[in-house]
C-alpha cells in the first residue's frame, strides 16, 4: 500500500532536485534603490521584461528606496548570494561609501560586496542654463561667473548625488564658486532652473530634452566623451580644453559570492535581453540609448568611474563646512 | 472658449471609446480597492501596474494609471472613517472626526459626504486643468523655495485650529512630530541625524507607518483595552444618508475645500498632504461652533476630504502642461508615457490633443463612474461595522502591517508602525491630540529644505524672504493667521476652547 504514495513522492524529490540544479528555478528578484518613476526605475522595469523572455522565469522589480540608493544598495550586498537577487544600481553606488569615509559612518556596503553582471544605459549629463541667461558656451558661463563670484547658483539632485558631483568637477576644473541649491531629486533641480529660481543645473538628456525643444531651457556642454546623438550641436568638455567625463549609468550587480554558473547565466541572459528590439525602443524612446557592456569591461568601468568620483568627494569634502 | 468646447467634444469621443472607457472604469476599481487597504496608497498601485502599461496605447496607459490615482484618493477614505485607520497619508484629518461620526452610528453619511465631496472637487480640479492648464502651470512654477517656506509656514500656523485639547498639548504634539521629522540624512549636507546607525532611516520616517500607527494601531489597542466589548452597530438604511442638515453644513466646505486643494495641488512640490490639514483647520476657523470638531463634525470629514480629491487633480497640472512631476505618483505617469515615446512637456497639449483631451475627458467619466461606484457601496461598507471586532480587528491588523510592508518594502517601516501604535495608545490615555504630529512630521522636513535652500539661494540673506512679492504676501497672510491664533492667549477667555471648558484636561 505504502509504495503506491511514495512513487509521486519519489518523483516530486526527484522533480525538485533537479530544478535546483538548473539556474534559474524560480522568481528572480531584481532591487531598484530608487522610488518608481526615477532613472533606475524607468531602467530596470524594461530590463526585467527583457530578462524574464529570456531566462523564462518572472523577474520581479522590487523598489527600495531610501538614503539616497544605499538602503537597496546594501540589501542585494547582503542578500543571500544565489543569483535570485539582483540590484540594477545607478553610478551612485560608487559614491555612497566614499561619502560614508568622509562622515566616519559606519559604511552601509563596500563596493567589493558586489559583482558586476552588465552595464545597461550610460547617459552623460548636459549642463543647461535658464534661456534668460546672457550666455551661449562654457566659456561666456566661466566669464560670467567670475565677473560675479559666488552669485550664480545651481540646483543638484542632493548633495553627493547624481548631479552634484559633475558641476563639482566642472567648478573644480574652472576654479568658480557658486551657491548650490540641493533638492531631493533630478525632477525638482530641473523645476527649480525651469521656475528660473537658479541660473543652471546638469540634467540627464531623458530629463531635459522636451524643456530644450521648448526653448524653456538652454544646452551649453555635454560631461560625454562625445558628442550626444540627439544634441549634435551641444560640444563636450573636453572640446572645450576641459579634462572632464561623466555619465550617469545604470548596471547590473549581484551579490559578490553569487555562484560562477548562476552568474555566467545572467550575463548571457542580459547579453540577449539588450539585444531584444522591443526592449531596445523602449529605451531608446525613454531617451536613454542602450549601452552595453559584460562583466569584465563593465568591472573595469566601474573601478574608474569609482576612482574619478573619489577624488570628486575629497575635493568637496564636506558641505557647509 | 468654443475651441475649449469642440476640444473636450473630440476628448469624450476618445474617452468613451469602449476600450478606453473599460480601462478607465477598470482603473477606478482598482484604484478605490487600493485605497481602501490601510498603508497601500496610490503610488504602490500605479507602480506595481506600470509594467503592464508598456503593452497598451499611451492614452490608456495613461487613463488607467489616472484612474487608480484618483479612484485611491476616492478610496482612501473609507477605512479612515470607519476604522480609524488612514488608507493614505491624506486622509489623517478624515480619521478624526469621520471616525467620531462612526461611532455616533453616523458613518453612512460620513461616507456618502466624503464620496460626493470627492466628487464635486474631482469635477472641480478638472474644469481647473482644462481652462486653465497652461496658465497655472506657468505660475506655479514661481514657486522656488522663498514661496514654499511661507505656504509651509502658513500650513503651520493652521496648527492652532486643528486640535480640540488644550493649546499646550497641541503645541507639544507638533513638536513631536518635528522631531520624529528631523531624522535621517540632512539634505543639505550629507549628515545623518538620529539614525542610530540605522540606514533604514537614512530617509527619515514614512508618514505612512506613523499615521497608520498612531491612528490605526492604537485604536486597535483603546478597543482592546476596554472593560466591555463595544457594541457591534447595526446601521439602518434610514441611516446610512445624510440628513438635510448635514447636506447643509457640507456645501461650504465641500466648495472652499475644492478650491484650496486645487490651489496647492498645483504646486511643484509635495505639498498636496498638507491640503486636507489646512482645509480642516479653515472649517474650524470658520465654524459657528469649532468645539463640535473632533466629536463628529460632518464638515470636518466633508472639507479635506474635498481638498485632498482636487489637489490630486491639481497635481497633473504642471505633469500635462509642463511635463514636471510634482511628486513621485506624477513621475511615473510621466514614465508611463514616455515609454511610448511622447514627451511630456510644453508642447504636449499642441503635439497630443487626443491625450490631453482624452484625458480630460476620461477624468470627468472617471469621477462620475467613481461617485455611482462609491455610494451603493456606503451601504455594504457600513456593513463591515457588523462583524465582531474580535474578527475584525486581527485582519485589520494584518492588512495594516501588509499596506505598512508595501510601500518601501521595508520591515522597518513595520516596526516604526508598530511602535507609532504603542506610543499613540499612550498618549491618547492621557488625552494628547494626536492629528498634529501628523502634521508636524509632514512640514518639518518640507519647510527645513525650503528654508534652508532658500538661504541658499540669497547666500544667507534673509531678505529673499521681502523681495519676492508672493512670498511676502503669504508671509503677510501667514502673519495676520499667527495674530489671530495668539489673540485668546494674550486677551485670556476670548477663545471658545475656554468657551467650551476645554481648556481644562478631558475626562478619561
Amino acid at each position: 500500500m505504502k509504495t503506491r504514495y511514495l512513487l509521486p513522492v519519489v518523483l516530486l524529490a526527484c522533480g525538485v532536485a533537479q530544478a535546483q540544479d538548473v539556474f534559474p528555478s524560480r522568481t528572480i528578484t531584481m532591487i531598484v534603490p530608487f522610488p518608481p518613476g526615477g532613472v533606475a526605475d524607468v531602467t530596470g522595469r524594461p530590463t526585467a521584461a527583457a530578462l524574464e523572455k529570456v531566462l523564462k522565469q518572472p523577474v520581479a522589480v522590487t523598489n527600495r528606496p531610501g538614503a539616497g540608493g544605499a538602503v537597496g544598495n546594501a540589501a542585494v550586498a547582503n542578500a543571500k548570494p544565489d543569483g535570485y537577487t539582483v540590484l540594477m544600481a545607478l553610478s551612485s553606488i560608487t559614491v555612497i561609501p566614499e561619502a560614508d569615509k568622509l562622515f566616519n559612518r559606519k559604511p552601509a556596503y563596500t563596493l567589493e560586496q558586489f559583482a558586476p553582471v552588465a552595464l545597461v544605459s550610460a547617459d552623460p549629463v548636459i549642463l543647461v542654463v535658464h534661456p534668460s541667461l546672457p550666455v551661449k558656451t562654457v566659456k561666456e558661463v566661466i566669464a560670467l561667473a567670475r565677473k560675479q563670484p559666488g552669485e550664480l547658483s545651481y540646483s543638484s539632485s542632493g548633495v553627493y548625488g547624481a548631479l552634484h558631483m559633475p558641476m563639482e568637477m566642472f567648478l573644480h576644473a574652472a576654479k568658480l564658486k557658486m551657491r548650490h541649491v540641493p533638492t531631493t531629486g533630478g525632477g525638482p533641480a530641473i523645476t527649480q532652473l525651469l521656475g528660473g529660481h537658479v541660473t543652471m543645473t546638469a540634467g540627464g538628456p531623458a530629463a531635459i530634452t522636451s524643456h530644450v525643444k521648448a526653448g524653456k531651457l538652454r544646452p551649453i556642454v555635454t560631461w560625454g566623451a562625445e558628442r550626444h546623438p540627439n544634441y549634435k550641436e551641444v560640444p563636450t568638455f573636453k572640446e572645450q580644453g576641459m579634462d572632464i567625463v561623466y555619465y550617469i549609468w545604470a548596471g547590473m550587480f549581484v551579490p559578490v559570492a553569487t555562484p560562477e554558473p548562476a552568474v555566467k547565466v545572467l550575463r548571457d541572459a542580459m547579453r540577449q535581453a539588450v539585444a531584444d528590439p522591443d526592449f531596445k525602443s523602449q529605451m531608446a524612446k525613454v531617451n536613454s540609448p542602450v549601452s552595453y557592456l559584460d562583466a569584465p569591461d563593465f568591472a573595469k568601468y566601474v573601478d574608474a568611474d569609482a576612482k574619478r568620483l573619489a577624488a570628486v568627494v575629497k575635493v568637496v569634502g564636506k558641505v557647509g563646512n | 472658449m468654443l475651441e475649449t468646447f469642440n476640444s473636450l467634444m473630440m476628448g469624450f469621443a476618445v474617452a468613451f471609446d469602449p476600450k478606453v472607457f473599460m480601462y478607465a472604469v477598470g482603473g477606478c476599481i482598482i484604484g478605490t480597492l487600493v485605497g481602501m487597504m490601510p498603508g497601500l496608497g496610490p503610488l504602490a498601485g500605479i507602480s506595481l501596474l506600470l509594467p503592464a502599461t508598456f503593452g497598451l496605447n499611451p492614452i490608456i496607459a495613461i487613463v488607467l494609471l489616472a484612474g487608480v490615482y484618483y479612484g485611491a484618493m476616492y478610496g482612501g477614505s473609507t477605512t479612515s472613517i470607519l476604522m480609524r485607520i488612514p488608507g493614505e497619508a491624506a486622509s489623517v484629518m478624515t480619521c478624526v472626526d469621520g471616525y467620531a461620526m462612526t461611532q455616533n452610528g453616523r458613518a453612512g453619511p460620513a461616507l456618502a459626504i466624503a464620496a460626493i465631496g470627492s466628487f464635486f472637487a474631482g469635477t472641480v480640479g478638472v474644469i481647473g486643468l482644462m481652462l486653465m492648464a497652461p496658465t497655472l502651470a506657468s505660475f506655479a512654477l514661481r514657486f522656488g523655495p522663498p514661496e514654499y517656506t511661507a505656504l509651509l509656514l502658513m500650513g503651520l500656523f493652521v496648527l492652532a485650529y486643528m486640535s480640540g485639547g488644550s493649546m499646550l498639548k497641541t503645541l507639544a504634539m507638533a513638536f513631536f512630530g518635528l522631531l520624529l521629522g528631523m531624522i535621517g540624512i540632512d539634505v543639505m549636507s550629507g549628515y545623518t541625524r538620529f539614525s542610530f546607525g540605522m540606514v533604514e532611516l537614512g530617509d527619515g520616517v514614512g508618514i505612512v507607518p506613523v499615521a497608520v500607527g498612531l491612528f490605526g494601531i492604537s485604536e486597535i489597542l483603546m478597543t482592546a483595552g476596554q472593560a466591555e466589548p463595544p457594541k457591534v452597530q447595526r446601521p439602518k438604511l434610514r441611516e446610512l444618508i445624510p440628513s438635510r442638515e448635514e447636506f447643509r453644513l457640507s456645501l461650504g466646505p465641500i466648495v472652499r475645500g475644492s478650491l484650496l486643494g486645487f490651489a496647492i495641488g498645483i504646486i511643484p512640490g509635495s505639498a498636496h498632504v498638507i491640503s486636507s490639514f489646512v482645509s480642516y483647520g479653515v472649517e474650524r476657523r470658520l465654524s459657528k461652533h469649532p468645539e463640535r470638531f473632533g466629536k463628529g463634525a460632518i464638515e470636518g470629514v466633508a472639507g479635506p476630504e474635498s481638498a485632498n480629491n482636487s489637489a490630486a487633480t491639481g497635481a497633473f497640472v504642471p505633469m500635462l502642461a509642463l511635463g514636471i512631476p510634482t511628486g513621485p505618483v506624477t513621475a511615473v505617469m510621466i514614465a508611463a508615457i514616455m515609454v511610448h515615446g511622447i514627451l511630456p512637456g510644453p508642447m504636449l497639449i499642441q503635439q497630443q490633443p487626443d491625450l490631453f483631451w482624452g484625458f480630460v475627458a476620461s477624468m470627468y467619466v472617471g469621477n462620475l463612474v467613481l461617485l455611482i461606484l462609491n455610494l451603493p457601496m456606503v451601504g455594504l461598507f457600513v456593513n463591515l461595522l457588523r462583524i465582531p471586532y474580535a474578527y475584525l480587528y486581527p485582519c485589520v491588523l494584518a492588512f495594516c502591517i501588509l499596506g505598512c510592508y508595501s510601500v518601501s518594502n521595508s520591515v522597518t517601516d513595520v516596526w516604526i508602525m508598530l511602535a507609532m501604535g504603542a506610543i499613540g495608545y499612550g498618549l491618547r490615555k492621557f488625552g494628547f491630540d494626536l492629528a498634529p504630529v501628523a502634521l508636524g512630521l509632514v512640514l518639518g522636513p518640507m519647510l527645513e529644505l525650503s528654508l534652508r535652500q532658500s538661504l541658499a539661494l540669497s547666500g544667507g540673506t534673509y531678505g529673499i524672504f521681502l523681495e519676492r512679492p508672493i512670498a511676502l504676501t503669504m508671509f503677510v497672510l501667514a502673519l495676520v493667521l499667527l495674530a489671530f491664533a495668539l489673540k485668546p492667549v494674550i486677551f485670556k477667555g476670548k477663545d471658545w476652547r475656554a468657551g467650551v471648558g476645554l481648556d481644562d484636561p478631558p475626562p478619561g
